[in-house]
């Protein structure tokens, strides 16, 4: 196998259960020890690609290869791949010790070899030890580690995690998500991820892939995706990012100037198209200051708070536009906040700005699809019932 | 309870009932151990000479050994059917996943002398001679569906994903089945099949009509109560009763020891669980 050659790759995945088509021409090529993550929205279709990788869906159209292998009618325990559930899906009737040996008893490796490789993956995720546990006396974050072990143990091409964190308190997953990075280092191992955390995805991952409703719509390394959203989609779910609508004016090298409602606006932009365009202004890029500072200069942004949260390191702001149909979110740094109700001005880094293409008919943005606790698969045997 | 003031009349009106369930079966039993062939007050004192009586009777015993080989053989058939149906009912994903299952466990309703006679023309219709077989055959349709049920809420009951777990760990269908799914269910199937085996033994409308020149307990018992009237029937049925209720309790405790390992996973979330020695590690 050549270097450039993907440990995995799909073509042109279509996948429908009945009339309803959850994912529409995904192709994706993943590099060996890379961890990518599918991110997405509840019900977008991540899960479902997933396990077409793992061989519990078969897909209704496309291919899946691995090492460059045709696996896409190969049932999963003829697969590379393991998964690690969304719940610790631990064997109750079974100890720690059977669970993670269960991959490479059911292979047929010897008992001496067992013994030695079960405790290796479990010194990995740093359970050693814990052999003769029954998964009743472990908490939630070990059981998961324990889901992890069990996958590793049988070394597979393709480590598949479908939100394994979510059902985690916070700062076990904050530790958990440094416990994964080192375990993805330390085995090099390629690692498919799905969770439609932001912060997660971007923490983890080498690169995102960004799929909303069975679409990929951006592939990229998490700096890009963040400061260079393809769609305006990808620019709220992933940046949390304010969209406004624009006009681009006149477009230059190196600056462009934008109008903005009644206003219009110099940016630091390389050779936009001109015609109607998405201002994409990251929260953080945002500032905000008393009402009188900039008033009457036509350079910033009139509005009044609506919503004020303190974050420790700043607040966060909902802010309603004066000249604009529309709210802006802010995220400052600094101990001085705003109060509700208070008008103030709004500006931001002239070097912060992205721009996306516009339909000129379009004035509001989609509304922004809340990143929420749900389950992605709500109900698979009544899919499958359909299917 | 200092708040509701019941009237003596409840409580008589409880006893009353307890009595009136308990009393016969109770009564039947001293009577088992009387010294005398009486089968009326007064009690004139305790013997155990009519067990020794059923115990030496060679027909007694020979109805016995029939009704242990039918009994025996309906739950193993039954055990063995009832978990295929009901393992391949719920596990597919079939249109017809639920007629099927209604069709598998609506026999329940049938009254016992529609399935005699059903079947007692269905054997002659096929020219089967009767016998034991044919007893057996008729006790499967009866007990049949009681298993299903049983042993269908067991198998709905596990998580598909660990059956989806140790697929995706490299086990085929079959290890699936034998180290992951039988595991967690063995104790219900086995509880399933103790009551197949008692509804079984116990039977005696459908295997009046299917059994031909044979004789089980419970016809015993009966045709026994037609000629005389004496103590060792009493033996036989307390016999029957008390082997009936270990069956029972057999049964009923395989289901709770069970259905408490199963709830095992819940003591995760009790706080004083949670606190394992290597959390903080991470």
């Amino acid at each position: 196998m050549s270097a450039s050659e993907p440990r995995v790759r799909l073509e042109g995945i279509t996948h429908r259960f009945g009339s309803e088509t959850v994912l529409e021409d995904v192709s994706l090529d993943i590099a060996p020890e890379e961890l990518l993550t599918l991110l997405g929205p509840s019900g977008c279709g991540k899960t479902t690609l997933l396990r077409i990788v793992a061989g519990f869906e078969r897909p209704s159209e496309g291919r899946v290869l691995i090492d460059g292998e045709d696996v896409t009618g190969l049932p999963p325990n003829r697969r590379p791949t393991n998964l690690v559930f969304q719940r610790p899906t631990l064997f109750p009737h079974l100890d720690v010790f059977s669970n993670v040996a269960f991959g490479l008893q059911v292979a047929g490796v010897s008992r001496a070899q067992q013994r030695e490789r079960v405790a290796e993956a479990l010194t990995l995720v740093r359970l050693e030890g814990y052999e003769k546990r029954r998964s009743h006396e472990l908490s939630g974050g070990q059981m998961q580690r324990i889901a992890l072990a069990r996958a590793l143990v049988n070394r597979p091409a393709v480590l598949l995690l479908d939100e394994p964190l979510s059902a985690l308190d916070l700062k076990i997953r904050l530790e958990m998500e440094v416990e994964l990075r080192r375990v993805h280092r330390e085995t090099g191992a390629t690692f498919v991820y799905v969770t439609h955390d932001q912060r997660e995805a971007m923490a983890l991952s080498d690169r995102l892939v960004v799929i909303d409703q069975g679409r990929v719509e951006q592939v990229g390394a998490p700096t890009e995706v963040y400061s260079r959203p393809a769609s305006v989609f990808t620019a709220q779910f992933v940046g949390n990012a304010n969209v406004l609508p624009v006009e681009v004016l006149e477009a230059g090298d190196g600056d462009a100037l934008l109008r903005l409602g009644t206003q219009t606006r110099r940016i630091e932009y390389s050779d936009p198209a001109p015609g109607p365009a998405w201002l994409v202004l990251r929260p953080e890029a945002v500032r905000v200051s008393g009402a009188a500072a900039n008033n009457g200069t036509g350079e910033s942004l009139r509005g009044v708070v609506r919503d004020a949260a303190y974050r420790g390191t700043g607040f966060s702001y909902r802010i309603e536009l004066s000249e604009f149909d529309a709210y802006v979110k802010a995220e400052t740094r600094g101990a001085a906040g705003h109060e509700v109700d208070q008008p103030v001005s709004v500006d931001w880094d002239a070097d912060a700005c992205w721009l996306l293409p516009r339909d000129e008919r379009e004035t509001v943005p989609p509304a922004p699809t809340a990143a929420e606790d749900l389950d992605d698969q709500p109900n698979r045997r009544e899919e499958e019932t359909n299917a | 309870m200092s708040g509701t003031r019941r009237s003596p009349a409840t409580g008589a009106f409880t006893v009353a009932g307890l009595v009136f369930l308990w009393a016969p079966l109770l009564l039947v039993a001293l009577f088992s151990f009387h010294s005398t062939g009486s089968l009326t007050f007064p009690f004139e004192g305790f013997s155990t000479r009519w067990y020794d009586e059923v115990f030496s009777n060679e027909v007694i015993r020979t109805a016995a050994q029939n009704s242990l080989v039918v009994a025996t053989s309906t739950a193993l058939i039954t055990v063995l059917l009832g978990t295929l149906a009901a393992y391949g009912l719920t596990r597919s994903s079939s249109r017809l996943r639920g007629p099927l299952a209604l069709l598998f466990f609506l026999p329940i309703t049938l009254p016992g002398l529609f399935i005699g006679i059903a079947l007692l023309v269905a054997f002659s219709r096929v020219e089967w001679t009767l016998s034991l077989a044919t007893v057996t055959i008729a006790h499967l349709v009866y007990v049949f569906p009681f298993f299903f049920l049983v042993a269908r809420a067991a198998l709905e009951r596990l998580d598909p994903a660990l059956e989806e777990t140790a697929a995706d760990l490299g086990a085929g269908r079959w290890t699936v089945f034998r180290r992951v799914t039988l595991p967690q269910v063995w104790p219900v199937l086995v509880g399933a099949a103790c009551l197949a085996f008692a509804l079984s033994f116990d039977e005696f409308v459908i295997t009046f009509f299917v059994i031909g020149p044979d004789s089980t307990l419970p016809l015993y018992i009966w045709s026994g109560l037609r000629r005389t009237i004496d103590p060792s029937i009493n033996a036989i049925s307390t016999l029957l009763l008390a082997f009936t209720i270990l069956l029972f309790v057999v049964t009923f405790a395989l289901t709770t020891w069970s259905e408490r390992r199963r709830r095992g996973r819940g003591l995760a979330e009790d706080p004083l669980v949670l606190t394992g020695p290597a959390e903080g590690a991470a």
